[in-house]
């Protein structure tokens, strides 16, 4: 069989990016990144999940710690600090999205940090930065060898597939490994990706993103110590194919060449403004649309008004739950955030709790909503628009469409929005300290010389805040 | 070390405790018909009574090969390096014992993980039909979890066999919701599918979960399922058995603490995947409750166990070479020459994994029809020394090696249940000699005898233990399911 070196050519890449090949675009998009995952997983370590991911890691101890985001005296080894800060990230669908999608950073940051903290000598910022790019990038090139990874998913929740692989990417870059060990990294990472969809929508889907970084920092340190895998994995149908129905994989390009690009370049990610799945960033601001609509016409709002809601969403199974009852089933429900934006005239952390979720007006809403998925409206996140259409008692419609929510890559969140996000989420069990401390580092991280701090300023928590909140659930 | 272990225990006692005083106020709701949800009622319901004379007898040789084989399997390069990797990124942990390695201990799913990835380091582990390596991915779960009970609530050896057998049966049920697992995999590597899953049943079982929380367990074990073929033959393969054994473990901890996850996960629920991801046909039927008369799949399906080291299709082909073998070597003993052979001619099944022309590592070797047919027809038969650096290097091996031809005749399928082994060897005379293999000895059909498993159980073990220690384990396996305590099994094993 002629090997098209696939593989090979990613691990020869891993190794040899270097610094001077991030540009001003990617080191500014990569910076947003990792504020905005931060502070998604600094409000997360206030979820029962990561809780229990917590207890459950305390078992494990290891000369090697690592730290745990917003904990002033907890100290993990370095996979499991992975593994419990990933799901912080993801524990409340807030971290961001890709096109084709995945949620890139939380798979590959929380990883990085913890190997960071462990290496005899601390890495630079930009040493950093290259390797968190490294692992986006591969996630980038990896989802693009299949038609099937374009679409809102099916089968396998992408961070679990292209996550691991990132990860070990990421790992084994910041590790200095070899171009043969970054591809054995790559191989060994194959074998721990694959979860299915099913258990997105549940308490469990944190734990996709949490194994996907702590499992692909295992890989990178298993290939540092010798172990192999099949060189040939991306090659083959029977490798990193076996994830996708249609596999397609083309070689890296040469990284010294002048012809390469950062796929993060090209794309941009989405940063979300609300804990919900993707799709329902488009519900809501339809939503939020429509209800303004009625609201200028009518000169008021009052829920008697209305009688159907009709919501034109693409076919997706996952997010399509009419009567959600837990708080994870209600970030994947296009009905749920529809009838929380049109009774509370915004959608915040705050409207996934029990008690929002069990208000019988909501429920009431709900009961009225009626689901279409138009031919036109396909399944991806590039293309998708969301309709909401109020009927009112007096046959009155009022509709609204949204093509590109405000967070969107088409319509990225300005700087200022960014980082007012991560200080709202931070700022729940970091001190105001901890705060500043690390929007300064990331925002200067390709000038900081010993990344370090960063951890410092992770562990900086508010006291009083840490006595109130560190038990409650959200 | 104490205060963790109780720490850790203690939450898993609370959870039984909150299950009886649940039933009592029945404020569970009824569980709901899903098959998901029926499987979570079976791991939860069964009981040792439901464990038939000839399960239990032939569970008891499942644990025994697989004991001889992980120990064996701990002189493996890949064992030392995960041993060494655990040992380099946690601090030591007093708990859970590492196979043949003295005073060796690690937290429960880090033993789980090297002990599975002892048992599949040389290929060496029982096989089932559909296909999988069941037993790896269950003992080193149950031997680690064991370990962590502390030392006055043990399992007897009775509740021992209960859990490795349900995480058996488990996968055995999950194998037959798919006609794609009936044949040699392409895709998924089976152990890393259904493997975690029967780990997360068993230590779900041993650790008495409520039915809800058995189900979750399985549903979280879904989501750490799942590792490519390609794999195969590479020193990461054990792995796939290792992580299987480690992880399955880890989720029916984290249900015990109560994460959840998807009550769907086993149902078919079209256009949003669970355990289905891994299979392109999938038709989940629900398991009926024991109460209402269960039949074990080990009871209707035997196991396979392996004579020496390498993938279950190389038997066939060395038993069918090693025949040929003696035809040429007549009564006396002797060799056989390359330079009689002219040609060999096997007719196998077509599987490209198990195709290598030129085996370049020892993991290739084990997967390899050639390799295998040409090492039975040189020495007669394969063993734990064929694969050996000297031996995988011979000059005559090479020669026999370069002059083979691999055919897939149609009535040969890639299935373990139905496939045969053919190999031809024409002479430099002309002569045409053929030596057939249907059914190998270790095949279900053709069960080794207790004392062919004894034997080999005796040379694997004998490698890192003192024979006082081989014979005991033989002693206890044999007695286990008559054990007020499973101590003595667990103590045996470095």
């Amino acid at each position: 069989m002629l090997r098209k070196r696939i593989t090979e050519s990613f691990g020869a890449a891993i190794h040899a990016l270097n610094t001077a090949q991030l540009t001003d675009g990617v080191i500014n998009r990569s910076k947003r990144m990792i504020l905005d995952t931060l502070g998604v997983g600094l409000l997360g370590t206030r979820t029962a999940v990561f809780n229990k991911a917590l207890m459950y890691s305390q078992m494990f101890t290891s000369e090697e710690r690592s730290t745990v985001w917003g904990k002033s005296d907890i100290i993990l080894p370095p996979h499991f600090a992975a593994f419990v800060n990933g799901i912080a990230v993801h524990s409340m669908d807030f971290d961001d999205t890709w096109h084709p999608a995945t949620h890139p950073s939380g798979a590959v940051l929380p990883a990085l940090l913890a190997l960071a903290e462990t290496l005899p000598s601390q890495p630079s910022g930009l040493d950093l930065l290259l390797a968190f790019n490294v692992g986006i990038e591969v996630q980038g090139r990896l989802m693009r060898f299949s038609r099937e990874a374009y679409n809102i998913p099916e089968r396998f929740h992408p961070p679990s597939v292209v996550g691991v692989m990132g990860s070990a990417a990421a790992s084994a870059k910041l590790l200095g490994l070899s171009p043969a060990q970054c591809s054995h990294a790559l191989a060994i990472a194959a074998s721990s990706a694959g979860a299915p969809l099913a258990n997105a929508a549940t308490q469990t889907k944190p734990l996709h993103i949490g194994n996907a970084a702590r499992r692909g920092l295992e890989a990178a340190q298993l290939a540092q110590i010798g172990l192999e895998g099949n060189p040939a994995i991306l090659d083959m149908d029977s490798g990193f194919g076996v994830y996708y129905k249609d596999y397609t994989p083309s070689a890296m390009a040469d990284s010294a060449c002048s012809g390469f690009r950062w796929t993060l370049e090209n794309q941009n990610v989405a940063v979300k403004r609300i804990p919900a799945h993707l799709g329902m960033h488009w519900v809501v601001d339809a939503a939020l649309a429509a209800r303004a609509k009625l609201e200028n016409t009518v000169g008021y709002f009052d829920l008697s008004q209305i009688r159907h809601i009709t919501l034109r969403v693409p076919p997706s199974k996952y997010v399509n739950c009419p009567f959600p009852a837990t708080e994870h089933q209600a970030r994947h429900s296009f009905q749920f955030n529809a009838c929380s934006a049109l009774l509370d005239n915004k959608v915040t952390v705050a409207s996934y709790s029990e008690a929002q979720i069990n208000r019988p007006a909501l429920k009431e809403l709900l009961s009225k909503v009626k689901m279409e998925t138009p031919k036109d409206n396909q399944p991806s996140f590039d293309t998708m628009y969301c309709e909401a259409e109020i009927e009112t008692d007096e046959g009155q419609s009022y509709a609204a469409r949204c093509d590109t929510f405000y967070g969107h890559w088409r319509k990225p969140l300005s700087d200022k929005d960014l980082v007012g996000k991560f200080r709202v989420n931070a700022s729940s069990v970091l001190s105001t300290e901890g705060v500043e401390g690390v929007i300064d580092v990331v925002g200067n991280i390709e000038r900081v010389s010993d990344c370090s701090i960063l951890g410092s300023y992770l562990r900086m928590t508010s006291s009083s805040h840490a006595q109130l909140y560190s038990t409650r659930v959200l | 070390m104490i205060s963790t272990l109780q720490k850790t225990i203690r939450p898993m006692w609370a959870a039984r405790g909150l299950h009886k005083s649940a039933m009592e106020v029945l404020k569970h709701p009824a569980p709901e018909d899903t098959v998901t949800a029926s499987f979570g009622k079976f791991i939860s319901e069964i009981k040792p009574q439901h464990l038939s004379s000839s399960v239990l007898h032939r569970s008891k040789r499942m644990v025994l090969d697989s004991i001889g084989v992980g120990l064996i399997g701990s002189t493996t390069e890949v064992f030392e390096l995960v041993l060494q990797h655990c040992q380099h990124m946690y601090a030591p942990d007093d708990i859970s014992s590492v196979y043949g390695r003295g005073g060796t201990r690690l937290s429960p799913t880090l033993a789980a993980f090297v002990n599975g990835v002892a048992t599949h380091s040389m290929d060496f582990d029982d096989t089932w039909h559909p296909a999988t390596h069941p037993s790896g991915a269950v003992l080193p779960a149950v031997l680690a979890l064991s370990d962590m009970i502390p030392s006055n609530s043990k399992p007897s050896g009775l509740d021992f066999l209960l859990a490795f057998n349900v995480g058996i049966e488990i996968q055995g049920r999950l194998m037959r919701f798919s006609n794609e697992a009936h044949n040699i995999p392409k895709r998924f590597h089976p152990p890393s599918v259904v493997g975690t899953m029967g780990s997360a049943a068993a230590c779900a079982r041993l650790l008495s979960l409520d039915h809800s929380q058995c189900s979750h367990a399985l549903a979280i074990a879904a989501s750490l399922s799942g590792a490519p073929m390609a794999n195969a033959a590479t020193q990461s393969k054990p792995l796939h058995i290792g992580n299987a054994s480690r992880l399955g473990l880890e989720a029916a901890l984290l249900a015990s603490r109560g994460l959840e996850a998807s009550s769907l996960v086993l149902d078919a629920v079209a256009g949003v995947a669970g355990f289905s991801a891994f299979y392109e046909d999938y038709v989940p039927q629900p398991l009926e409750s024991p109460n209402d008369g269960h039949t074990f799949l080990l009871e209707e399906q035997d196991m396979g166990f392996k004579r020496f080291p390498a993938h279950l299709g190389m038997h066939w082909v060395a038993d069918a070479a090693a025949s040929i073998h003696k035809l040429l070597v007549g009564v006396g003993p002797g060799t056989v020459s390359p330079a009689q052979v002219q040609e060999i001619q096997l007719r196998v099944p077509k599987s490209k994994y198990i195709n290598r022309p030129f085996p370049e590592s020892e993991h290739e070797a084990r997967h390899s029809f050639q390799f295998n047919a040409c090492s039975a027809l040189l020495d007669g038969e394969v063993t734990v020394q064929s694969f050996t650096p000297a031996a995988m290097n011979r000059p005559e091996l090479l020669a026999l090696l370069s002059r083979v031809h691999v055919e897939h005749p149609h009535d040969n399928p890639a299935n373990f249940n139905h496939m045969y082994g053919e190999v031809q060897v024409t002479l430099v005379g002309g002569d045409i000699l053929k030596g057939r293999c249907d059914t190998f000895y270790g095949h279900w059909r053709n069960p080794l005898t207790d004392e062919s498993l004894r034997k080999k159980f005796r040379n694997n073990a004998g490698v890192v233990l003192p024979s006082e220690k081989v014979e005991r384990l033989i002693e206890v396996v044999e007695e286990l399911d008559r054990l007020g305590n499973c101590t003595p099994l667990l103590s045996q094993l470095q």
